[in-house]
């Protein structure tokens, strides 16, 4: 049975050439040009992923994504975000959504993304973007503080590094691109920057004792990115 | 301005010294004889009080006046940033629907005729990226910097590095050259992601300007407390007319035309370098070539 998708934007036009998109990488896509809109048809359609726009009037995106999660609902949301500074980006996976995709985006990316959220969502279940602990085996971070641990020795990492590995644990099991990780943790995609990443993965890996190539944790995916291969669960 | 309070003291002092004077009867008062009934010590007192209070009040009024404008050049300095960043705001916002529309509308086509598509979908991609270089540098005033020592001379090899890693440019003839000293550089503080990324986008420019069989000099020195690195070409250099704008968001000079860039490259660079307390400047002689200047306060040693 093909996943349901619910996607909200108040662009009439972008609805229009997005929505056949979808249904063509084979979702069932219904649709809503509102905040509140959004939260009626919910009801009746119980859709596997909500697609998000950020900017919209009224009862904007995030607002909707907080209701869900106050009233209990852990349907997996990717946010279409707008303003696109890292900050914001990063308040984003605070306020409980799976993930946030700058627009405009490449429609096959937009899939992907849906695709990896729905592997990693159990239904019913807390996502670990709404998590504020997160543990993949003796690892513990935590997400408000910006303090992590190692079989219970609190690591010294740079803020930098840890927000790379707080990124590959939100996304653990999906390959991140040297670009995308550039993109949403430095708000640059910049050339030179790609060494950047490198350095920081080779330092995490010191601080984890992770070996590269027999990893616990971060795994390189050559001519790909990264990868959290550790199984990640949310702590209390 | 304390000076200026001290200072107002002055007529009540001497009116204190006088009035003791009087009372005393160490000074005769013949002059003032007809008031012989008045006390003229309090008088010459009182007057001595008054005068300095006019004085003290003049300068806590200007002491006001100067903290009150102060104050409202600051509120409009803040005021114009948050302008600038509501219009990029708004620019992104008005630009990104219909970026998004279009792009998804070019990939659900893509299986026509190739290369008009091919093209309508790099210009989205340029559009893009111009939104996002704007967006970046407009977010530079508000990223939070990280505080660490940097060594420039490994900063400078890594940008060079990066730079000859770029296709077509692995032969380029880019070359560092630490100044002659027994000791070398001081680190500077900093955030080093920042500074490679501004020291790459001026080898990078070195780079594209100065011609496919230019060279490109990276020097790094010391002069006082700071750490200098010139970045120059043997290009075609910069007309002078051009030199005091190409630090400005998205100005092209003339020499520019035809090369690809976003105008935001130098933009970045000259933020970048403030925010570390640095200037960056530029010489350029026509047909010779060009140097850009940065100058990094050192970090100061424990």
């Amino acid at each position: 049975m093909s996943s349901r998708i619910l996607l909200v934007d108040d662009e009439r036009s972008f609805l229009d050439v997005l929505a056949p998109f979808l249904e063509r990488a084979g979702f069932q896509v219904e649709t809503a040009q509102d905040g509140e809109t959004a939260l009626q048809r919910l009801a009746e359609c119980a859709p596997d992923v909500i697609v998000l726009d950020v900017m919209m009037p009224h009862v904007d995106g995030r607002e909707v994504c907080r209701r869900l999660r106050t009233a209990g609902n852990w349907t997996p949301v990717i946010l279409l975000t707008q303003v696109g500074g890292p900050a914001e980006r990063a308040m984003s996976l605070e306020e409980g959504a799976d993930d946030y995709i700058n627009k405009p985006f490449d429609p096959g990316e937009l899939v992907a993304r849906i695709r990896a959220v729905l592997r990693r969502a159990q239904a019913g279940q807390r996502s670990l973007a709404s998590a504020s602990r997160l543990a993949s085996g003796d690892l513990l971070i935590d997400r408000q503080a910006h303090r992590a641990w190692l079989a219970g020795q609190e690591l010294p990492l740079k803020a930098k590094a840890f927000a790379v590995l707080e990124y590959l644990m939100l996304h653990a099991g999906e390959v991140i691109p040297r670009e995308r990780l550039l993109d949403d943790v430095w708000g640059w995609d910049d050339a030179p920057m790609s060494r950047t990443v490198d350095v920081r993965i080779a330092e995490l890996r010191r601080h984890l004792g992770d070996d590269a190539d027999r990893p616990r944790f971060i795994e390189t995916v050559p001519g790909a990115g990264y990868r959290f291969v550790g199984p990640v669960e949310v702590r209390a | 301005m304390r000076r200026a309070f001290w200072l107002a003291a002055i007529p009540w002092v001497l009116a204190a010294i006088l009035a003791g004077a009087l009372r005393s009867g160490l000074v005769a008062n013949p002059v003032l004889a007809w008031q012989a009934d008045a006390d003229l010590a309090t008088l010459v007192l009182l007057g001595g009080l008054s005068l300095s209070g006019l004085a003290w009040l003049g300068c806590g009024l200007s002491w006001y006046w100067l903290r009150w404008s102060a104050r409202a050049l600051a509120a409009e300095r803040e005021r114009q940033a948050q302008d600038h960043q509501r219009f990029i705001r708004r620019l992104d916002h008005e630009m990104k629907n219909p970026l998004a529309t279009l792009q998804v509308s070019l990939a659900s086509l893509q299986s026509g005729p190739g290369q008009t598509l091919a093209t309508a979908q790099e210009q989205v991609a340029r559009l893009n990226r111009l939104l996002q270089g704007l967006r970046k540098l407009s977010d530079l005033d508000s990223y939070a910097m990280a505080a660490e020592p940097i060594d420039l001379t490994d900063l400078l090899g890594k940008a060079i590095a990066a730079a000859k890693s770029v296709p077509g440019w692995e032969g380029r003839n880019i070359e560092l050259h630490p100044q002659r000293l027994p000791w070398s550089p001081p680190p500077v503080s900093g955030d080093e992601d920042l500074l490679l990324l501004a020291f790459y986008n001026l080898i990078d420019n070195a780079c594209k300007f100065g011609g496919p069989d230019g060279s490109v000099q990276v020097r790094i020195g010391e002069d006082g407390a700071a750490v200098v690195v010139e970045v120059a070409d043997n290009g075609p250099g910069i007309a002078e007319r051009d030199l005091p704008h190409i630090f400005e968001e998205l100005y092209r000079g003339e020499g520019a035309r035809g090369i690809e860039g976003s105008g935001l490259g130098l933009a970045l660079v000259k933020k970048a370098v403030e925010r570390h307390g640095g200037t960056v400047a530029v010489r350029s002689r026509p047909g010779q070539g060009t140097v850009f200047v940065v100058r990094l306060p050192a970090k100061p040693s424990q």
